[in-house]
């Protein structure tokens, strides 16, 4: 599933209040905390109790503000949204390790031998939760109705769009997408345009009830009662009641394909960030995913244990080098740009001692990073590449040899033509550390004789910061921002010459290669496509168009009465169960 | 007075107006939209976001997009919200109960801690009752809000276990049964004592001086000179003439009420309207942002409606014709 950056707005308003809070309570989370082994976080409960029957969990929708409730697949944009859903309904298709699909779920998929054609098959005894089986023609109307023009969610995206004939029934061109064949009620094929390992990573396999949503218009789904007020699935449990915007009440899928799932109930509430580690402590919630800067309460607590797991996101430093070319959709460098030099930018990234920011401004919860392929895709991530570490004498170096040299002895270097430096630097707003650490950065390129300012002297809000960067704005030099990769390892869409999220604008040629590879019909060779990876990632190293910062720790408080919860990982919600009938206090 | 009235409302129309325009162009002239949160995800497709983008007129000028907007407007149709991807007017209706309800109850928590210690202190001055009463009226003056609250929560939900500590009702409650408004009430405990003690410091404040005030007027003196019994020298003299500023207030009471408190909602999970005008403005979702604070402001505009023809009706002095 894709994480979108809601959850980081969510953060972002919650960090805004703690900032508040800590300013005239002197929260305990301003407390220096001592280093971390964040590696060492244990990813499945060790409960071995014996488990209750029927037993009822509390599950923490950590927010700040009430869930959406579109509780759909096809519909949902948000992740408390996305938390509710995953415990009723499910992919077709199983996931492994590397976030690539395979037989482990409700139905099992055959490659055709050019690789363009999926053909999936539905096990028999899945059901939706209101009795009827799911079907292939389920499967088929997901994609008609997000390929459709009145949709209004964000799922037409580029895996969808390469499949045969998707086009033309998106321009009301075509009836039906001539690329999705239903063969009987448990099989469908999908035949791409062309033959690339994405259809692995990047295909969404959640059917949509076509005799639920019969007789709803596409564009009022959405806000229609099956999404809003009675939706379903075939997952482990289904949808009792809903408090709009606070609650859900879940029981018990007597019918799941998987078997009868060991908890009888589930409630879902959501909890306000400031308080969901006194709410863990006191028993009151079961589970809980809990946010970084609570970490150090988190800690003190002993009726939990407290799992943790790489974060699909990368934090990221990057330069900007050209402008976006709407018409031709290139990006097109500007050679004259002023950190279009590779020494500069990789001095900056030395500069910074980056292991200091994360064990003191993130609790040791932010590790650095060391490549643009985050850990948790172990098979794509290139771990031999060195973390980035602070050298100030290679920095010094390396600016030296470019030609950066101080030619008027007041301690800032000067342009290669003599001329004065200033570099602006764009950095967001809202986080509690969001300040300490621009100001870190600036002081540490300082330290190299680099002249560095903040855009218009101050921090950058949200909206206004990527406003300013997917614009072009010429002011911006350098800015500091983070990506949220998705299951899907694929870079392209971040990277190249018609990738309009490079938003550094910085075009390579052996980039467009390499990542025109790692989607080549070759790439279904997990080692082909491994070592097309590692070459890229080494390159990108190389060329330093952006900086790789922190890889994040996402971490999980889980109520020692709760047994076999993994996030290895994902967490197998009709296995959970309880081992006593109130959580342990 | 009908005269009076009809032109308090007829001169709403431009002021509404105004404030609609502006609104619209503030809520616009702010960085982004409501698809750039999609900016940190690598694999939404650039080309979809332009092209709903444009499906949702963001791309229209200004003038054109107002114009869309007002004409629906008027017609009662709010627009849809982006982010919840239901109708704005659907989505603040099932917020605005909430926040009526913890509105009404902090509203008559506050006037019914407020106005017997305001009177009592006014009335007894430098007694004892009244120097706690002015140290208490001190102390939840300086106190903040959200720290207030939190401190409630955890003093009374995870100490001492009387009150649930978030959320409006019990997920498991039924609608319709003596539980679900027994749930209702214990949950609307907290959130409403948080807003009500802090809400009073004012009030009591406000009437203690007018009471004081008051008490050393002529009129007073005169009532008392010709021997009207005290307790009726305070409920028939005094207590009428300093209620005139607190009923000047209670029109702007309840505006700032309707706003909802940010705060207090977002401590105690409770989905009302205050955290979905916060919500709204960080997610750029415009429809929301600029439905609530055109309901917010026709509300003000009718609070200070509400509060010229209360205080019409109970000072004579200042009826106009």
């Amino acid at each position: 599933m894709k994480r979108k950056a809601y959850p980081s707005l969510l953060v972002t308003i919650f960090l805004v209040l703690s900032l508040v809070l800590s300013a005239c309570g002197g929260s305990s989370s301003d407390k220096v905390v001592k280093k971390e082994e964040a590696s060492k976080f244990p990813k499945t409960t060790t409960n071995k109790k014996k488990a209750i029957k029927d037993g009822v969990l509390t599950y923490g929708l950590v927010s700040d503000t009430p869930f959406a409730g579109t509780l759909n697949t096809t519909f949902y944009d948000g992740q408390p949204d996305w938390e509710i859903i995953q415990w009723f309904d499910e992919s077709l298709l199983g996931m492994n390790k590397d976030y690539e699909i395979d037989d482990s779920g409700a139905a099992t998929y055959k490659l055709s031998k050019d690789k363009k054609t999926i053909t999936i098959k539905i096990k028999k005894n899945v059901n939706w939760s209101d009795g009827k089986p799911v079907t292939a023609q389920d499967l088929e109307y997901k994609f008609l109705v997000i390929a459709n023009k009145a949709y209004t969610g964000v799922r037409y995206d580029g895996t969808v769009q390469q499949i045969v004939g998707i086009q033309d029934y998106h321009d009301g061109k075509a009836k039906n997408i001539s690329g999705i064949k239903v063969l009987n009620d448990k099989e469908v094929s999908i035949t791409f345009k062309s033959a690339t390992p994405t259809v692995l990573t990047g295909l969404n396999t959640t059917p949509l009830p076509k005799h639920y949503f019969k007789g709803v218009a596409i564009k009022d789904m959405a806000k229609s009662t099956q999404v809003r007020k009675a939706p379903i699935g075939f997952g482990p449990f289904k949808v009792k009641k809903i408090v709009p915007g606070e609650s859900v009440e879940l029981v018990r899928n007597d019918n799941y394909w998987r078997g009868k799932p060991k908890l009888k109930s589930v409630i879902i509430k959501v909890v306000s960030p400031k308080v969901i580690v006194s709410a863990l402590k006191k028993g009151e919630i079961d589970v809980a995913s809990v946010p970084v800067d609570q970490y150090p309460d988190l800690k003190t607590g002993k009726n939990y244990q407290i799992l943790g797991s790489y974060d699909l996101a990368y934090s990221y430093i990057g330069f900007k080098l050209g402008k976006w070319d709407a018409k031709k959709g290139e990006n097109i460098m500007n050679p004259k740009s002023k950190m279009n030099n590779k020494n500069l930018r990789q001095a900056m990234g030395l500069a910074i001692n980056f292991k200091e920011i994360g064990d003191k401004l993130y609790n040791g919860l932010y590790e650095p990073a060391n490549s643009l392929i985050p850990p948790s895709f172990p098979t794509w991530y290139d771990s031999s590449l060195p973390k980035a570490k602070q050298d100030v004498k290679k920095a010094k170096k390396l600016l030296d040899e470019a030609g950066y040299k101080d030619v008027n002895k007041d301690g800032i270097r000067e342009d290669p033509k003599g001329k004065k430096l200033t570099i602006t630097f764009s950095s967001m707003s809202g986080s509690k550390v969001a300040e300490p650490l621009a100001n870190y950065y600036i002081q540490s390129w300082k330290k190299i004789g680099l002249n560095v300012k903040l855009l218009n002297g101050r921090l950058q809000e949200f909206n206004s910061f990527y406003d300013n960067i997917e614009k072009d704005d010429p002011k911006i030099d350098v800015y500091a921002a983070a990506w949220a990769t998705g299951t899907d390892v694929d870079p392209s869409g971040l990277y190249g010459k018609t990738a309009q999220f490079d938003m550094t604008r910085w075009t390579n040629s052996e980039n467009d290669k390499l990542l025109t590879e790692g989607l080549s019909p070759k790439a279904f060779d997990k080692n082909y496509r491994k070592s097309v990876y590692k070459k890229w990632q080494e390159l990108m190293k190389e060329e330093s168009p952006v900086i790789p910062t922190f890889f994040r720790y996402q971490t999980y408080a889980v109520n020692k009465r709760v047994k076999d919860w993994t996030i290895d990982p994902f967490t197998k919600f009709y296995k959970v169960s309880v081992t006593s009938n109130k959580s342990v206090k | 007075m009908l005269k009076f009235l009809l032109r308090r409302i007829l001169i709403m129309i431009p002021q509404l107006f105004i404030l609609s325009v502006l609104i619209f162009t503030l809520a616009k002239a702010m960085p982004g939209d409501a698809l750039s949160g999609q900016l940190e995800n690598a694999h939404a497709d650039p080309k979809v976001i332009a092209e709903q983008r444009q499906k949702l007129g963001l791309d229209d000028p200004i003038q054109v997009q107002y114009i869309r907007w007002i004409n629906h407007a008027i017609h009662g149709d709010l627009g849809m919200s982006y982010t919840h991807k239901i109708p704005v007017t659907d989505l603040i209706g099932e917020r605005l109960w909430n926040t009526l309800l913890l509105a009404a109850a902090t509203l008559i928590v506050s006037y019914a801690i407020a106005i017997p210690f305001g009177v009592a202190s006014g009335r007894w001055t430098n007694s004892w009752l009244d120097k706690w009463v002015t140290c208490y009226t001190y102390f939840t003056y300086a106190t903040p809000l959200f720290i207030f609250a939190i401190l409630m929560m955890f003093l009374f939900s995870f100490e001492l276990n009387l009150f649930p500590s978030g959320g409006s009702v019990d997920p498991q409650a039924v609608p319709g049964t003596l539980n679900y408004f027994i749930s209702k009430f214990t949950h609307l405990v907290l959130p409403t004592l948080s807003g009500a003690l802090l809400a009073t410091s004012t009030t009591i404040q406000f009437l203690r001086n007018e009471v004081i005030d008051t008490k050393i007027q002529d009129f007073v003196a005169t009532a008392r000179s010709k021997g009207v019994p005290e307790s009726k020298v305070y409920s028939r003299h005094i207590l009428r003439n300093s209620f005139l500023p607190i009923a000047a207030f209670l029109g702007y009471d309840i505006t700032g009420l309707i706003g909802g408190s940010v705060f207090v909602e977002s401590i105690y999970s409770y989905p009302g309207l205050g955290q979905l005008f916060l919500d709204s403005i960080q997610q750029r979702d415009f429809t929301v942002v600029s439905a609530l604070v055109m309901i917010s402001g026709f509300a003000a505009l009718l609070g200070t409606l509400l509060s010229d023809i209360i205080l019409s009706a109970v000072d004579p002095r200042i009826r106009i014709d």
